[in-house]
Protein backbone atom coordinates (compact mmCIF):
# COMPACT_ATOMS: atom_id res chain seq x y z
CA UNK A 1 0.00 0.00 0.00
CA UNK A 2 1.16 3.33 -0.67
CA UNK A 3 1.66 6.16 1.91
CA UNK A 4 -1.18 7.84 -0.14
CA UNK A 5 -3.61 4.92 0.42
CA UNK A 6 -2.71 4.40 3.76
CA UNK A 7 -2.94 8.12 4.39
CA UNK A 8 -6.50 8.32 2.77
CA UNK A 9 -7.52 5.05 4.74
CA UNK A 10 -6.60 6.77 8.22
CA UNK A 11 -8.33 9.85 7.48
CA UNK A 12 -11.13 7.90 6.06
CA UNK A 13 -11.57 6.05 9.62
CA UNK A 14 -11.91 9.03 11.38
CA UNK A 15 -14.06 11.03 8.48
CA UNK A 16 -11.68 13.94 8.49
CA UNK A 17 -9.88 15.52 5.69
CA UNK A 18 -6.04 14.64 5.12
CA UNK A 19 -3.51 16.34 7.59
CA UNK A 20 -0.91 19.51 6.62
CA UNK A 21 1.36 16.87 7.67
CA UNK A 22 0.26 13.66 5.99
CA UNK A 23 -0.42 15.95 2.72
CA UNK A 24 3.58 16.99 3.31
CA UNK A 25 4.71 13.20 3.49
CA UNK A 26 2.43 12.72 0.33
CA UNK A 27 4.02 15.51 -1.57
CA UNK A 28 7.55 14.41 -1.20
CA UNK A 29 5.99 10.99 -2.04
CA UNK A 30 5.20 12.45 -5.24
CA UNK A 31 8.10 14.42 -5.97
CA UNK A 32 10.16 11.09 -5.63
CA UNK A 33 8.35 9.44 -7.71
CA UNK A 34 9.62 10.45 -11.02
CA UNK A 35 13.49 8.82 -9.27
CA UNK A 36 11.73 5.64 -8.56
CA UNK A 37 10.65 5.14 -11.91
CA UNK A 38 13.88 5.67 -13.35
CA UNK A 39 15.57 3.21 -10.94
CA UNK A 40 12.19 1.04 -11.95
CA UNK A 41 12.82 1.63 -15.84
CA UNK A 42 16.43 0.71 -15.37
CA UNK A 43 16.03 -2.57 -13.59
CA UNK A 44 13.27 -3.47 -16.70
CA UNK A 45 16.19 -2.44 -19.42
CA UNK A 46 18.74 -4.76 -18.11
CA UNK A 47 16.24 -7.67 -16.91
CA UNK A 48 17.75 -10.33 -19.05
CA UNK A 49 21.72 -9.17 -18.11
CA UNK A 50 20.36 -9.19 -14.23
CA UNK A 51 19.42 -12.75 -14.59
CA UNK A 52 21.48 -13.92 -16.60
CA UNK A 53 24.32 -12.96 -14.22
CA UNK A 54 22.38 -13.68 -11.29
CA UNK A 55 22.07 -16.97 -12.40
CA UNK A 56 25.85 -17.85 -13.48
CA UNK A 57 26.97 -16.39 -10.07
CA UNK A 58 24.30 -19.12 -8.09
CA UNK A 59 25.68 -22.15 -10.01
CA UNK A 60 28.93 -21.34 -9.01
CA UNK A 61 28.01 -21.01 -5.46
CA UNK A 62 25.64 -23.87 -5.59
CA UNK A 63 26.44 -26.31 -8.22
CA UNK A 64 24.37 -28.86 -6.66
CA UNK A 65 20.56 -27.01 -7.35
CA UNK A 66 17.98 -28.61 -9.30
CA UNK A 67 18.34 -26.03 -11.94
CA UNK A 68 21.88 -26.48 -12.07
CA UNK A 69 21.63 -30.47 -13.24
CA UNK A 70 20.81 -30.25 -16.47
CA UNK A 71 17.37 -30.27 -16.74
CA UNK A 72 16.03 -27.39 -19.05
CA UNK A 73 12.89 -27.13 -17.29
CA UNK A 74 14.26 -26.79 -13.86
CA UNK A 75 16.82 -23.90 -15.34
CA UNK A 76 14.27 -22.56 -17.13
CA UNK A 77 11.87 -22.32 -14.15
CA UNK A 78 15.03 -20.84 -12.29
CA UNK A 79 15.57 -18.13 -14.64
CA UNK A 80 11.80 -17.00 -15.21
CA UNK A 81 11.35 -17.15 -11.49
CA UNK A 82 14.23 -14.84 -10.97
CA UNK A 83 12.47 -12.43 -13.89
CA UNK A 84 9.78 -12.37 -11.80
CA UNK A 85 11.26 -11.80 -8.50
CA UNK A 86 12.85 -8.97 -10.25
CA UNK A 87 9.52 -7.38 -11.67
CA UNK A 88 7.79 -7.18 -8.59
CA UNK A 89 10.51 -5.73 -7.18
CA UNK A 90 10.11 -3.20 -10.14
CA UNK A 91 6.61 -2.40 -8.41
CA UNK A 92 7.67 -1.80 -4.80
CA UNK A 93 10.31 0.57 -5.56
CA UNK A 94 7.35 2.24 -8.06
CA UNK A 95 4.91 2.03 -4.67
CA UNK A 96 7.28 2.75 -2.38
CA UNK A 97 6.32 -0.27 -0.06
CA UNK A 98 6.55 -4.26 -0.41
CA UNK A 99 2.82 -4.47 -0.49
CA UNK A 100 3.49 -6.22 -4.13
CA UNK A 101 6.18 -8.66 -2.97
CA UNK A 102 4.39 -10.06 -0.14
CA UNK A 103 1.08 -10.72 -2.02
CA UNK A 104 2.45 -12.05 -5.34
CA UNK A 105 5.87 -13.75 -4.18
CA UNK A 106 6.02 -14.33 -0.48
CA UNK A 107 2.92 -15.66 0.71
CA UNK A 108 2.24 -19.50 0.07
CA UNK A 109 5.98 -19.63 -1.09
CA UNK A 110 7.77 -21.22 1.50
CA UNK A 111 4.50 -24.18 1.01
CA UNK A 112 5.36 -23.98 -2.96
CA UNK A 113 8.74 -24.35 -2.77
CA UNK A 114 8.69 -27.08 -0.53
CA UNK A 115 6.44 -29.47 -2.58
CA UNK A 116 8.15 -28.58 -5.63
CA UNK A 117 11.50 -30.11 -3.47
CA UNK A 118 13.23 -26.77 -4.17
CA UNK A 119 15.41 -26.17 -1.10
CA UNK A 120 14.85 -23.03 0.49
CA UNK A 121 18.37 -22.13 1.48
CA UNK A 122 19.30 -22.42 -2.55
CA UNK A 123 16.67 -19.38 -3.37
CA UNK A 124 17.64 -17.52 -0.63
CA UNK A 125 21.51 -17.81 -1.96
CA UNK A 126 20.06 -17.38 -5.57
CA UNK A 127 17.90 -14.16 -4.64
CA UNK A 128 21.31 -12.98 -2.80
CA UNK A 129 23.46 -13.16 -5.96
CA UNK A 130 20.83 -11.76 -7.99
CA UNK A 131 20.85 -8.62 -5.34
CA UNK A 132 24.56 -8.32 -5.78
CA UNK A 133 24.55 -8.08 -9.63
CA UNK A 134 22.09 -5.84 -9.57
CA UNK A 135 23.09 -3.36 -6.92
CA UNK A 136 26.60 -4.15 -8.84
CA UNK A 137 25.11 -1.50 -11.37
CA UNK A 138 23.89 1.23 -9.52
CA UNK A 139 25.33 4.39 -7.51
CA UNK A 140 25.50 3.38 -3.84
CA UNK A 141 22.65 5.73 -2.86
CA UNK A 142 20.55 3.80 -5.96
CA UNK A 143 21.34 0.36 -4.82
CA UNK A 144 20.73 1.51 -1.00
CA UNK A 145 16.75 2.36 -2.18
CA UNK A 146 16.83 -0.82 -4.30
CA UNK A 147 18.51 -3.42 -2.14
CA UNK A 148 16.29 -3.38 0.78
CA UNK A 149 13.36 -5.23 -1.74
CA UNK A 150 15.91 -8.03 -2.12
CA UNK A 151 16.50 -8.36 1.59
CA UNK A 152 12.73 -8.06 2.27
CA UNK A 153 12.19 -11.46 -0.24
CA UNK A 154 15.32 -13.29 0.93
CA UNK A 155 13.62 -12.90 4.71
CA UNK A 156 10.29 -14.25 3.45
CA UNK A 157 12.78 -17.46 2.10
CA UNK A 158 14.38 -17.82 5.27
CA UNK B 1 -9.15 0.45 -2.54
CA UNK B 2 -6.64 1.29 -5.12
CA UNK B 3 -4.72 4.37 -5.76
CA UNK B 4 -3.05 4.97 -10.10
CA UNK B 5 0.24 3.20 -8.87
CA UNK B 6 -1.78 0.08 -7.13
CA UNK B 7 -4.41 -0.25 -9.91
CA UNK B 8 -1.44 -0.14 -12.45
CA UNK B 9 0.36 -3.04 -10.89
CA UNK B 10 -2.51 -4.74 -10.48
CA UNK B 11 -3.17 -4.75 -14.02
CA UNK B 12 0.23 -6.06 -15.03
CA UNK B 13 0.70 -7.94 -12.10
CA UNK B 14 -1.85 -10.46 -13.28
CA UNK B 15 -0.55 -10.75 -16.60
CA UNK B 16 3.39 -11.01 -15.80
CA UNK B 17 3.77 -8.06 -17.86
CA UNK B 18 5.79 -4.89 -16.66
CA UNK B 19 3.45 -1.54 -17.42
CA UNK B 20 3.73 -0.31 -20.93
CA UNK B 21 4.84 2.99 -21.96
CA UNK B 22 1.15 4.15 -21.61
CA UNK B 23 1.33 3.26 -18.17
CA UNK B 24 4.26 4.78 -17.28
CA UNK B 25 3.57 7.80 -18.60
CA UNK B 26 0.87 8.41 -16.57
CA UNK B 27 2.70 7.30 -13.26
CA UNK B 28 4.56 9.88 -14.37
CA UNK B 29 2.06 12.52 -15.18
CA UNK B 30 0.27 10.81 -11.43
CA UNK B 31 3.95 12.03 -9.55
CA UNK B 32 4.36 15.36 -11.49
CA UNK B 33 0.98 16.49 -10.76
CA UNK B 34 1.87 15.43 -6.85
CA UNK B 35 1.81 19.23 -5.48
CA UNK B 36 -1.35 20.04 -7.46
CA UNK B 37 -3.11 17.38 -5.82
CA UNK B 38 -1.77 18.11 -2.34
CA UNK B 39 -2.42 21.63 -2.61
CA UNK B 40 -5.84 21.50 -3.85
CA UNK B 41 -6.89 18.93 -1.10
CA UNK B 42 -5.40 21.09 1.88
CA UNK B 43 -7.61 24.03 -0.32
CA UNK B 44 -11.16 21.68 -0.20
CA UNK B 45 -10.26 21.10 3.49
CA UNK B 46 -9.62 24.42 4.45
CA UNK B 47 -13.24 25.40 2.69
CA UNK B 48 -14.80 22.64 2.87
CA UNK B 49 -18.16 24.41 4.19
CA UNK B 50 -17.93 27.08 2.32
CA UNK B 51 -17.94 25.12 -0.81
CA UNK B 52 -21.36 22.97 0.27
CA UNK B 53 -23.17 26.32 0.85
CA UNK B 54 -22.13 27.66 -1.97
CA UNK B 55 -23.31 24.71 -3.61
CA UNK B 56 -26.71 24.22 -2.05
CA UNK B 57 -27.15 27.81 -2.99
CA UNK B 58 -26.60 27.78 -6.76
CA UNK B 59 -28.19 24.76 -7.02
CA UNK B 60 -31.00 23.54 -4.35
CA UNK B 61 -31.96 26.55 -2.28
CA UNK B 62 -35.30 28.02 -3.49
CA UNK B 63 -36.65 25.51 -5.26
CA UNK B 64 -39.55 22.94 -4.91
CA UNK B 65 -36.87 20.19 -3.02
CA UNK B 66 -36.60 23.37 0.11
CA UNK B 67 -40.38 24.01 0.29
CA UNK B 68 -42.99 22.45 2.12
CA UNK B 69 -43.38 18.96 0.55
CA UNK B 70 -39.56 18.11 -0.91
CA UNK B 71 -37.31 16.42 0.37
CA UNK B 72 -35.40 19.08 1.68
CA UNK B 73 -37.88 20.15 3.55
CA UNK B 74 -37.39 20.09 7.58
CA UNK B 75 -34.19 20.77 9.00
CA UNK B 76 -33.65 17.05 9.84
CA UNK B 77 -33.74 16.44 5.53
CA UNK B 78 -31.71 19.36 4.95
CA UNK B 79 -29.10 18.76 7.94
CA UNK B 80 -28.85 15.29 6.11
CA UNK B 81 -28.59 16.31 2.50
CA UNK B 82 -25.82 18.35 3.80
CA UNK B 83 -24.36 15.73 5.28
CA UNK B 84 -24.20 13.78 2.21
CA UNK B 85 -22.86 16.70 0.14
CA UNK B 86 -20.12 16.60 2.63
CA UNK B 87 -19.39 12.87 2.10
CA UNK B 88 -19.23 13.50 -1.63
CA UNK B 89 -16.53 16.69 -1.35
CA UNK B 90 -13.99 14.64 1.56
CA UNK B 91 -14.43 11.33 -1.28
CA UNK B 92 -14.17 13.05 -4.13
CA UNK B 93 -10.86 14.45 -2.78
CA UNK B 94 -9.60 11.14 -1.65
CA UNK B 95 -10.21 9.66 -4.93
CA UNK B 96 -8.30 12.92 -6.03
CA UNK B 97 -5.45 12.31 -4.28
CA UNK B 98 -5.52 8.74 -5.41
CA UNK B 99 -5.98 9.56 -8.47
CA UNK B 100 -8.14 5.96 -8.67
CA UNK B 101 -12.26 6.14 -8.38
CA UNK B 102 -12.50 2.80 -6.50
CA UNK B 103 -12.64 4.27 -3.35
CA UNK B 104 -15.85 6.23 -4.54
CA UNK B 105 -17.32 3.07 -5.57
CA UNK B 106 -16.54 0.91 -2.49
CA UNK B 107 -17.17 4.15 -0.17
CA UNK B 108 -19.89 5.83 -1.65
CA UNK B 109 -21.55 4.47 -4.04
CA UNK B 110 -22.10 0.82 -3.53
CA UNK B 111 -25.75 0.79 -2.77
CA UNK B 112 -26.40 4.84 -2.47
CA UNK B 113 -28.74 5.06 -5.60
CA UNK B 114 -30.87 1.65 -4.01
CA UNK B 115 -30.91 3.65 -0.78
CA UNK B 116 -31.71 7.08 -2.02
CA UNK B 117 -35.02 5.50 -3.89
CA UNK B 118 -35.91 3.79 -1.26
CA UNK B 119 -36.07 6.81 0.75
CA UNK B 120 -37.33 8.73 -1.70
CA UNK B 121 -34.37 10.97 -2.12
CA UNK B 122 -34.17 12.77 -6.02
CA UNK B 123 -31.31 11.78 -7.75
CA UNK B 124 -31.96 14.26 -9.85
CA UNK B 125 -31.30 16.89 -7.59
CA UNK B 126 -28.34 15.56 -5.83
CA UNK B 127 -26.61 15.49 -9.47
CA UNK B 128 -27.30 19.07 -9.67
CA UNK B 129 -25.99 19.22 -5.96
CA UNK B 130 -22.86 17.91 -7.26
CA UNK B 131 -22.40 19.44 -10.40
CA UNK B 132 -22.41 22.70 -8.78
CA UNK B 133 -19.78 21.73 -6.03
CA UNK B 134 -18.09 21.18 -8.94
CA UNK B 135 -18.32 24.47 -9.97
CA UNK B 136 -17.15 25.70 -7.11
CA UNK B 137 -14.57 23.74 -6.13
CA UNK B 138 -13.24 24.69 -9.65
CA UNK B 139 -13.44 28.43 -8.42
CA UNK B 140 -11.74 27.51 -5.67
CA UNK B 141 -8.34 25.49 -6.88
CA UNK B 142 -8.38 26.76 -9.80
CA UNK B 143 -8.84 25.23 -13.34
CA UNK B 144 -6.25 22.60 -13.77
CA UNK B 145 -7.36 20.55 -10.38
CA UNK B 146 -10.47 21.66 -10.67
CA UNK B 147 -10.58 19.84 -13.54
CA UNK B 148 -9.10 16.52 -11.69
CA UNK B 149 -11.69 16.94 -9.31
CA UNK B 150 -14.47 17.16 -11.74
CA UNK B 151 -13.32 13.63 -12.57
CA UNK B 152 -14.33 12.28 -9.69
CA UNK B 153 -17.79 13.98 -9.09
CA UNK B 154 -18.94 13.12 -12.38
CA UNK B 155 -17.77 9.48 -11.30
CA UNK B 156 -20.15 10.23 -8.63
CA UNK B 157 -22.80 11.49 -10.94
CA UNK B 158 -22.96 9.14 -13.57
CA UNK B 159 -23.11 5.77 -10.44
CA UNK B 160 -25.96 7.60 -9.23
CA UNK B 161 -28.06 8.00 -12.35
Amino acid sequence: MSIITSSIKSADREARYLSLGELKAIANFYQGGQDRLRLAQILVANETEIVNKGSQRFWQRYPNTPSNTGNPTFRASCMRDQGWYLRLITYAIVLGDTEPIEQTGIKGTKEMYESLEIPLKNLAECMRCLKEVTTEMFSLKDAAAIAPYFDYIIQGFL
Amino acid sequence: MQDLITSTINTFDVRAQYPDSDAMNRLENYFKSGDLRAKASLAISANAKSIITKAVAKSLMYTDITAPGGNMYTCRRYAACIRDLEYFLRYATYAMLAGDPSILEERVLNGLRETYNSLGVPIGGTVRAVQAMKEVTADLVGTEAGKEMGVYFDYICSGLS
